[in-house]
């Protein structure tokens, strides 16, 4: 552990408020603790419902935090109270969300700026540089385009390279593949393989789905069933640049796919 | 889902054009039909109760050539407009400033609500007393009419908007002002073009009758002074002015409606 981590998360906690006149609600998460290093692609796998969104909301900063702390670069993030909240913490870290949360009346380029944009950044280069990011992932000739006029997988990669554009040295991912069909989530995989071997940015990637978990991952959390804790942690010795479409045909694959498994239970 | 798909007709090219020419024929059959049920009504009831269509056209072209039919139309707008414009305004900037504050959204909500019920006419008699016979009163009643109107759709349409898009856009380092500006009123536009299409026929009838009470010029003030001397034909031909005038700027409306709204999937078919 020679580097600092660049992002600790200390005995966090999480329940929600309680209604009145009802129990208070049980623990989403509690006693998480792990932490990310600078350059780092880490996956967090979980059951569906073990408080996975939850966790990269408090994160993100767009929900509270119940009890422990989150440190990011060395300062303690205020998430306590819901109007000291950062969310994004200054544009340092990047959400893609499970849906894709495109705003509807912007075309598909315009999207991809809208970051850029409202931080006051547009200009030729960072054009360029999203105008670079829509042909990688396949969106030339679409950029015209409303929203509802593309593809669920389309509409994946403009929410991906949406927070990618604008360059956050983290960017948190919430199952952004869950909702494609497979053969376009392999495609999104090696997309996002791909950008990320350009930038070597720090990604945390939860999913539900162990062989996406090892595709993609330097790193691999278990989050336990409620209230989520870490059940185990694995490094994937599966050596980069990785093909996602035969990963679970590499040597190693199926050790790391079964202690993953039997953690899961 | 295939089901589904299966059971759904799909229309081919052919049966679209053909179509369209038949709900225009129908529009056109539908015209005919209220024109001669109108010269009936004029036919049956006499020129006293009813006046008949031609006499009506005849009397809109000579008011347009004397000038008084504009000398009407700009009064009545001018007055609509201005309280239709300072509605708007407040209508809408009060829901994003009640937005800012739940507490005090909370406090003020019961208020509107129960200033609300007030029946705007009502007020006019005691608006003149205050400001006298001018455009004044009127201008108030019309403001007062299309201010309800416009702020609840905008309320509901702030209520409506997606906090995931909020969300997105906190995070991607928007301020509370591009939040308002490009995600809340894009989102509650469709909202506000609803409450713009509602208030219009009311700001121009709240105009009519506050110029049935004091007027010297506008519409109403035609209708009115037709009524007096027993003139029927005049009575329909403001009547007839006051609707052109409705249809003209809602068809303005429509445009500005389909270059803001120009994003949205659905073919809208039916305009209102």
């Amino acid at each position: 552990m020679g580097e600092a981590p660049l992002l600790e998360i200390k005995g966090l906690g999480k329940r929600f408020a309680a209604r009145q006149g009802r129990e208070p609600s049980p623990w989403v998460i509690q006693g998480l603790s792990f932490s990310v290093q600078p350059g780092e692609f880490l996956t967090i796998v979980g059951p569906s419902g073990a408080g996975k969104s939850t966790l990269l909301n408090m994160i993100a900063q767009i929900d509270t935090v119940s009890e422990g702390e989150i440190v990011f670069n060395g300062e303690a993030l205020a998430s306590r109270d819901a109007r000291a909240l950062r969310p994004g913490c200054g544009r340092r870290i990047g959400y893609v969300t499970q849906d894709d949360n495109l705003l509807p009346w912007r075309t598909t380029f315009d999207n991809v700026l809208f970051p850029i944009e409202v931080q006051g950044r547009l200009d030729a280069e960072t054009r360029a540089h999203a105008e670079m990011l829509v042909g990688a992932v396949g969106l030339a000739g679409f950029e015209r385009y409303y929203p509802h006029e593309l593809s669920g997988g389309m509409r994946k990669r403009a929410a991906l390279i949406r927070t990618l554009a604008y360059d956050p040295p983290v960017i948190l991912m919430d199952e952004p593949f869950a909702a494609v069909d497979a053969q376009t989530r392999a495609q999104l995989q090696a997309d996002l393989l791909r950008l990320w071997n350009l930038k070597r940015k720090t990604i945390i990637f939860v999913t539900h789905d162990i062989t996406e978990a090892i595709a993609l991952g330097d790193r691999a959390l278990v989050l336990s069933r409620q209230p989520a804790r870490i059940a185990a942690e694995h490094t994937i010795p599966i050596p980069r640049p990785r093909k996602v479409e035969d990963i679970f045909a590499v040597e190693g694959f199926a050790t790391v796919y079964e202690r993953i498994r039997a953690a899961i239970q | 889902m295939t089901q589904a798909d299966l059971t759904v007709p799909i229309p081919s090219e052919a049966p679209a054009v053909s179509r369209k020419w038949l709900v225009l024929g129908g529009r056109v059959v539908l015209a005919v039909l209220l024109v001669l049920g109108w010269e009936l009504g004029a036919r049956t009831f006499g020129a006293v109760f009813f006046a008949s269509p031609l006499d009506v056209v005849m009397r809109i072209a000579k008011l347009a050539e004397s000038g008084q039919l504009f000398a009407d139309v700009a009064s009545t707008l001018r007055v609509s407009a201005l309280g239709f414009a300072i509605a708007c305004v407040a209508g809408v900037l009060l829901p994003f400033l009640l937005r800012r504050s739940p507490r005090l959204s909370e406090a003020v909500e019961p208020y509107i609500m129960a200033s609300m019920g007030i029946p705007k006419y009502a007020l006019a008699p005691w608006l003149i007393l205050w400001f006298g016979i001018g455009d004044m009163p009127k201008l108030v009643v019309v403001t007062l009419m299309v201010f309800y109107i416009i702020f609840i759709t905008t309320t509901a349409g702030i209520r409506g908007v997606d906090q995931r898009l909020v969300n997105m856009a906190r995070i991607a380092g928007a301020g509370e002002a591009v939040i308002a500006r490009e995600i809340i009123w894009k989102s509650l536009l469709p909202f506000f073009f609803t409450g713009l299409k509602v208030a219009l026929p009311r700001a121009v009838s709240a105009t009519i009758v506050g110029e049935f009470l004091v007027a010297t010029e506008g519409i109403g003030h035609y209708i009115e002074h037709s009524r007096q001397v027993s003139d029927t034909v005049g009575v329909f031909a403001g009547i007839v002015i006051a609707m052109m005038l409705v249809l003209s700027i809602n068809a303005v409306v429509n445009v500005v409606e389909r270059r803001a709204l120009g994003w949205r999937p659905v073919e809208r078919e039916m305009e209102l």
